[in-house]
């Protein structure tokens, strides 16, 4: 490839005199200042004039690529046919790029086409002939089963996605029938079959019924409506003619349950009532399915049991057996042969939910087991599992059968890390030492038996451990905080052991080790994500936090832990971090619950805009903590609703300061325009669309705007001057509070006693509705003071305003709650249910359905108000396919890594180099299909991300010359991973695409790179880095874990925003549209996701990519309109 | 009369300035589009009145009587009512200057946009069967004038057949829904009326549910706030019986007879028949008229009254939505 990069480049070079170097020279100028679509049009220009330039036609062939565009192998075959006899490496070299663009799109006959061409250029290839030359496939097939009728009809039956294919049905069953196949019976100690199974099993039956119908030709055919076989299949699908044969006849139910697996199945019921209606023949393929079958049935059941059922129906039966299956499917092939080989299935069956949880990192190479830590802890592995790493299946086997998975469970944390963390944690003594810890003096219940694996914290540890210069664990504070935590915990002893043992703790080991001995309980482990949190605050902080500050923290966790945040958004000075706790006791110590809500609110509110700032760079870096400091300042001192009043207005003026507002503009005005973003003046537009749709969603809100607020207050002022009453501000705010309904009015009494609204949130409501400011006015017309009192009235409309503002900030794509609920802000639930104390807590959703409320609310703080809002409104989308719903959990942490990274500073060439990446990765995977020492090289960073089953499935298909299906099975995180291991092993070569990339470096260094890519693109992870600020991690992506569901996997899943910038670049939108269009094309994504379970993020891979195929049509389809109508 | 159509689609609002901002603040004022007032007429005994003319009535909007911009009887063609009374047929946008783009055709405003939803939560899942015949039932016997479209839900709504005339398109729909999952029915309820707000012509809400909902994080209240201002009317047939879930029966009941609509208790398949029959007679024998409002001052709730002039004695009984809220707009 280097060398491809150099003749390419010369072969322009040598060729200037004809394409014109001021022509190349304006193109580059147009693609750099973002008119990629100008300099698209020169470059064809050029090429279209010149058709045996070979210079310009390069130009413009490597533009194309570099863009992904559909017309690249056109321009490319245009090269070469330009190119004569003499050049001859360089059409070896344009050959060889275009037979990897054939791969990578799956187009064998033009594969074949170039690869001619190749060969009679010269070119040679490491591998020949090629796999997809042969007829034949090189490997052998898997084994098969049937199962009676369509494959759609049994996958909607056992709710799998209809995107999974005969190959992959049987592990995405497997897993269904563990998790909802089988329930804990009332009258005995077996299981029972949940109605889940029940259907499954009555639809085979109904499905073997309709087969026999179907006879040899295996097609139901209904000739004409009175037919004899109309009546058997009527009666078979549950249903029965009413009406004669002919345009009156319909069909009904007779037998509901045979007619619930007819519709549930999806049989064309309607198609048959159309037939019979215009007594037309009837056809219906039902065709067996052929599933494959890991090592075929006789594996898996005994031939007493093969003569008794069906393999489906002995499959479906057995959920251990289902377990173990799912276990062994994902496992590589290799790996799972060997385990096959030396442990018998009845051997492995009891263990099986093992190697489902902890199985999937398991890799025998060359007989050898890989192990964490490599070569160096093989003897400490030996020693712990008692089988040497050396015989390879018998020490998986080994590992499998031990202590009911604990130790399996640490393998398997272990092997999915990488770096320096472990290093550290596989030094050999330390290791035995940690698994000791964890895995204590009772080993059951393990960590595989629920549900979901238990040992999250263990995982969560071993990820986020983070060492210090000297290759130490970080302890956040020093080892003092922490010994004294374990020791005098202000909320009783987390465990009696690592109490005592606390004492005598010496170095941080100790710590660590404390912290994987509470991995293993399956309650909160309060202790590990105080450290966690912490060290993530100290790893963002030029300088780490002070022992006595880590020490409050660490105490107040229980309490204000979910506002830490807060702390990682720009680098508080200690003091600061210590006032912000000072200041929440503070407002928690307010006697009048209303008051203390509405303090808390507006508290919450104002910070909860200076973290929005700072993210979004409108604070300076350097004066966030003084603009924090202020904030808090000014609230602390509240006592009444007046210094509220006043503290509200001093906290906006303080954050307009802060932003660099002029003293002139509107309060208003200037906020919304701060949080729809900093642009730059060719961005306005798409700024003002942010804007209209948050006022948009201000009005329906029915908030009251800043500027009247703050107008009234003035007002009051100048009353208590003795000035006369202003009738028109005044009524302006009567007007505004006349909208403010609660939907109590017409319910009925059942109702109401039915409703929890929120006892709280109701007073908070009512209050506000009853606020008469002429009336008070008058009242208190001789008092200047009470006058002076009366803007105390007007706290809690701008308490609602600015906590509103933070909630059309990240108010998710749709916005339907807050279109629709007029008092969805104003229901903010500070304080909680009664005894609860809700008020520095995570914001939760709360009162969904009727009539346990009056529409939901939010509660809490607004510490977690992005997920909370996207949580909330996720069920208004839309799947876009039946059957398929919503997935929660990872739905909610989608929306809000497209709500909170705003993308107004990002620039064309910074979007370009992400999409340089993804395009580059994905050559990469073309010339590993070529190229064995590719494939090697490929293998060593990918196996740092993904599962070794799947790694091993890429490579098989790259050998295989299927890049296709090997692209389908990487991330684009991966594939940017893949470039950019590129980029740094060879410095210099990679061809056009590495040589752009590296271009681009030089240009701009200061803002191309991966630190400023990772803050442009990276995704914001609340859970996983106590932080808000967008990043990008490269962690592997997270199975479901107990208490986050999916939530961690969702936080782990750094692809979209990568795809979506490659997108735009390819169809060449500016940076500022991405604002618009990522919340746009996630929700879309959201409602293509098509997916089984909660581990299926290849359905959201699918989904992704093909909302980026509409997009792609869509502009092609775009531009071509605009090129005819150019013409 | 181009502006007709488009106003149309937009269905109602109406109003004046909300609050003027200064130089180039954007202004949020309340639309002010035509409103759309669908409403049966019936004698004392309950029996629809049809072949009223555009003349039999008087429209008032918080007292203010309006003049009567077009008008409709059943599934038959709009006429347009002029200055002096007299009526003409309604002559589509594009029949009068053809253009493209998504101008609404005189057929849009001839039979009813039915939109049906259909639960198919867990709550539904012993009855789903006989529900899914009783939908097809009704979707074969509207007016062929009559556009129809079948939404399901359990926690998230779908679009089991789009809008369309073709009632084999609509009942393939209907037949691969999928039974399960918990119940958000007023969310669900919530995306039917903005699609079908969106429709040009008249158009009804007709939902099929025994009435729990669980996952909603939308109030019926506020549903029906929007139903009132679209001017849509809610029909329900509830699978449950009346005093089984009293809450979800009270809501029923003021969510179809504050839109104009009405609702059904239907256990049984033969009752869930009927009240379809039922909801078919009153769209057979509504009538549609619309208006462009008087200057009203009235920003909040505006009265609709629909009288019939001719009914001195006052025993026919209109059934219509009692109002609606202008639409804030930026």
């Amino acid at each position: 490839m280097r060398a491809f990069g150099i003749i390419a480049l010369a072969a322009v070079a040598a060729a200037y005199t004809l394409f014109g170097q001021d022509l190349a020279e304006r193109a580059r100028q147009r693609e750099r200042s973002g008119d990629v679509q100008d300099a698209r049009q020169i470059l064809q220009r050029a090429a279209r004039g010149a058709a045996h330039d070979a210079a310009a036609l390069a130009a413009y062939a490597e533009f194309l690529d570099r863009y992904r565009d559909p017309g690249t192998r056109g321009a490319y075959e245009r090269l070469l046919a330009a190119l004569g006899p003499s050049e001859r490496e360089q059409r070896v070299r344009v050959a060889r790029r275009l037979l990897e663009l054939d791969l990578l799109v799956g187009d064998r006959a033009a594969a074949r086409k170039h690869l001619e061409a190749h060969r009679a250029a010269g070119g040679q290839l490491a591998v020949s002939p090629l796999p997809f030359e042969r007829d034949q496939p090189a490997t052998a097939g898997p084994s098969y089963i049937e199962i009676p009728g369509p494959l759609s009809s049994f996958e909607r039956m056992a709710a799998v996605s209809q995107d999974v294919g005969p190959e992959d049905l049987l592990p995405a069953l497997a897993r269904n029938v563990v998790t909802n196949g089988y329930q804990a019976s009332t009258s005995s100690e077996a299981l029972e079959p949940t109605e889940y199974m029940k259907l499954i099993q009555r639809y085979l039956s109904q499905a073997r019924e309709l087969e026999k119908l179907a006879g040899a030709e295996k097609v139901i055919r209904i000739d004409a409506c009175e037919s004899t076989k109309t009546g058997e299949l009527l009666r078979v699908l549950g249903y029965r003619i009413r009406g004669a044969c002919g345009s009156e006849l319909v069909l009904d139910t007779v037998n509901a349950t045979r007619a619930f697996l007819t519709l549930d199945a999806g049989f064309p019921l309607a198609e048959l009532e159309q037939a019979l209606r215009t007594n037309r023949p009837f056809e219906h393929d039902f065709k067996p399915t052929r599933v494959a079958v890991l090592y075929g049935p006789d594996y898996w059941i005994t031939s007493k049991e093969k003569q008794a059922a069906a393999f489906i129906d002995v499959f479906l039966s057995d959920p251990s057996l289902c377990r173990l299956y799912l276990g062994f499917s994902k496992l590589d092939r290799a790996t799972a042969d060997a385990l096959r080989e030396t442990a018998g299935m009845a051997r492995l069956k009891p263990f099986g939910h093992v190697l489902d949880f902890f199985g999937g990192m398991f890799e025998i190479r060359g007989g050898k087991a890989e192990v964490p830590g490599g070569a160096r802890c093989g003897p400490m592995w030996a020693e712990m599992v008692g089988v040497s790493p050396d015989q390879g299946a018998a020490f998986f086997e080994r590992l499998l059968t031990r202590d009911d998975g604990w130790m399996a469970s640490f393998f398997d944390a272990l092997a999915r890390i990488n770096g320096p963390a472990k290093e550290y944690l596989t030094q050999p003594e330390r290791m035995k030492r940690f698994y000791m810890a964890v895995r204590g003096r009772v080993t059951s219940p393990g960590p595989a038996r629920p549900v979901f694996r238990s040992n999250t914290d263990m995982l969560l540890l071993t990820t986020r451990v983070w060492l210090e210069a000297d290759g130490r664990p970080h302890v956040p504070g020093n080892l003092e905080v922490w010994k004294n935590l374990f020791i005098k915990h202000p909320h009783g002893k987390y465990d009696g052991r690592l109490t005592r043992a606390a004492s005598g703790w010496k170095e941080a080991d100790d710590l660590v080790e404390a912290l994987f001995g509470l991995c293993r309980k399956a309650v909160e482990n309060e202790p590990l994500k105080i450290y966690m949190a912490l060290s993530d605050l100290n790893r963002r902080r030029p300088k780490p936090l002070e022992p006595a500050t880590v020490d409050r923290l660490a105490r107040e966790y229980r309490a204000f832990g979910a506002q830490y945040t807060i702390f990682s958004e720009a680098a508080l000075a200690d003091a600061t971090v210590l006032q912000f706790l000072d200041t929440t006791q503070s407002i928690s110590r307010i006697g009048d619950q209303l008051l203390r809500a509405n303090v808390a609110g507006m508290m919450q509110a104002q910070v909860g805009l200076w973290q929005i700032f700072c993210r979004q760079g409108s604070i300076p870096p350097a004066e966030a903590d003084q603009a924090l400091a202020g904030l808090l300042t000014g609230i602390a001192k509240v006592r009444n609703s007046r210094e509220l009043f006043d503290s509200g207005r001093a906290g906006v003026k303080l954050l307009l300061a802060a932003t660099r507002s002029s003293e002139r503009a509107s309060p208003q005005d200037r906020l919304l325009e701060l949080l729809a973003g900093v642009s730059q003046p060719g961005d306005r537009e798409a700024q003002n669309q942010v804007t209209q749709e948050m006022m948009r969603l201000f009005e329906a809100q029915r908030l009251v705007r800043l500027d009247t607020l703050f107008e009234l207050a003035d007002h009051l002022e100048a009353l208590s001057r003795g000035e006369k009453l202003n009738t028109a501000l005044v009524n302006r705010l009567a007007a505004r509070i006349g909208e403010i309904q609660l939907p109590r009015a017409s319910l009925t009494s059942l109702e109401k006693n039915a409703l929890a609204y929120g006892y709280w949130t109701e007073r908070h409501i009512e209050s506000q509705r009853k606020v008469n400011l002429r009336s008070a006015s008058e009242r208190a017309a001789k008092d200047p003071e009470e006058m002076r009192d009366i803007r105390g009235q007007l706290a809690p409309f701008l308490r609602d305003t600015l906590v509103g503002l933070n909630y059309l900030h990240y108010a998710p794509p749709g916005g339907q709650i807050l279109q629709t609920n007029p008092v969805f802000v104003r229901s903010h639930d500070f304080l909680g249910v009664q005894g609860s104390q809700q008020t520095w807590r995570h914001t939760e959703v709360f009162g969904t359905g009727w009539p346990s409320s009056a529409g939901g609310r939010l509660e809490g703080s607004l510490s977690g108000l992005p997920y909370a809002l996207a949580e909330a409104e996720q069920n208004f989308m839309v799947p876009a396919r039946e059957q398929a719903l919503i997935w929660g959990d990872l739905v909610p942490q989608l929306i809000l890594s497209a709500k909170i990274p705003r993308w107004w500073n990002v620039t064309p060439a910074q979007m370009h180099w992400v999409g340089l990446h993804l395009r580059y990765g994905e050559s990469l995977l073309a010339e590993a299909a070529l190229d064995p020492r590719r494939r090697e090289q490929l293998q060593e960073t990918l196996e740092r991300q993904a599962a070794p089953g799947r790694t091993h499935l890429v490579l098989q298909l790259l050998a295989e010359s299927e890049v296709r299906a090997a692209l389908d099975q990487v991330t684009p995180a991966e594939l940017f991973l893949l470039a950019a291991a590129a980029l740094a092993r060879e410095k210099e070569a990679g061809g056009p695409l590495a040589g752009e990339i590296r271009r681009l470096e030089r240009e701009s260094p200061d803002r191309i790179n991966y630190a400023a890519i990772s803050r442009a693109f990276g995704t914001p992870k609340p859970t996983l880095t106590t932080s808000y600020q967008p990043e990008l991690l490269h962690l592997r992506t997270f199975p479901t874990l107990m208490g986050f569901s999916s939530r961690i996997m969702a936080e782990s899943w750094e692809s979209n925003t990568l795809y979506w910038a490659a997108l735009a670049d390819e169809v060449h939108l500016p940076p500022a549209q991405l604002n618009l269009l990522i919340p746009e094309w996630t929700q879309k994504t959201v409602e293509k996701i098509f997916a089984t379970h909660l581990e299926d993020w290849p359905a959201v891979l699918r989904s992704m990519r093909l909302v980026g195929e509409d997009v792609r049509a869509k502009m092609r389809e775009q531009t071509a309109g605009e090129q005819r109508a150019s013409e | 009369m181009k502006a007709i159509a488009r106003l149309m689609m937009l269905g109602a609002g109406a109003g004046a300035l909300l609050s003027a901002q200064e130089g180039q603040r954007p202004v949020f004022r309340v639309k002010v589009d035509m409103v759309v007032v669908t409403f049966t007429v019936t004698d004392s005994k309950g029996r629809y009145v049809s072949g009223l003319k555009p003349g039999d009535f008087r429209l008032l909007e918080d007292g203010i009587v309006q003049r009567i911009a077009t008008f409709a009887e059943g599934s038959k063609p709009v006429v347009q009512v002029l200055e002096d009374g007299s009526t003409r047929p309604f002559i589509s946008p594009d029949r009068a200057a053809p253009k493209p783009g998504p101008e609404p055709s005189a057929d849009a405003f001839v039979g009813t946009n039915v939109f049906i939803l259909f639960d198919t939560s867990n709550y539904m899942y012993r009855g789903f069967v006989y529900a899914s015949d009783a939908i097809a039932d009704f979707v074969r016997g509207l007016d062929r004038a009559d556009s129809v479209a079948v939404y399901t839900f359990s926690r998230n709504l779908s679009r089991a057949a789009q809008l369309t005339r073709e009632r084999n398109n609509a009942i393939g729909g209907l037949r691969k829904a999928v039974a399960g999952d918990d119940a958000a029915l007023y969310n669900s309820l919530l995306l039917t009326l903005r699609d079908a707000a969106k429709v040009p012509g008249r158009k009804v809400v007709i939902v099929f549910s025994n009435g729990p909902d669980n996952a909603s994080m939308i109030a019926p209240d506020d549903v029906r706030t929007v139903a009132e201002d679209e001017g849509i009317p809610l029909y329900v047939i509830s699978t449950n019986d009346v005093n089984k879930d009293p809450i979800s029966s009270a809501v029923f009941r003021r969510i179809t007879s504050r839109t104009g609509g009405q609702a059904y208790w239907a256990k049984t398949w033969q009752k869930q028949v009927e009240a379809f029959e039922s909801v078919r007679e009153a769209l057979g024998n509504s009538y549609t008229l619309t208006y462009y409002p008087q200057p009203n001052p009235n920003e909040g709730f505006r009265k609709i009254g629909v009288e019939v002039i001719s009914d001195v004695a006052r025993k026919l009984r209109v059934r219509a939505r009692p109002g609606y809220r202008p639409r804030p707009g930026v």
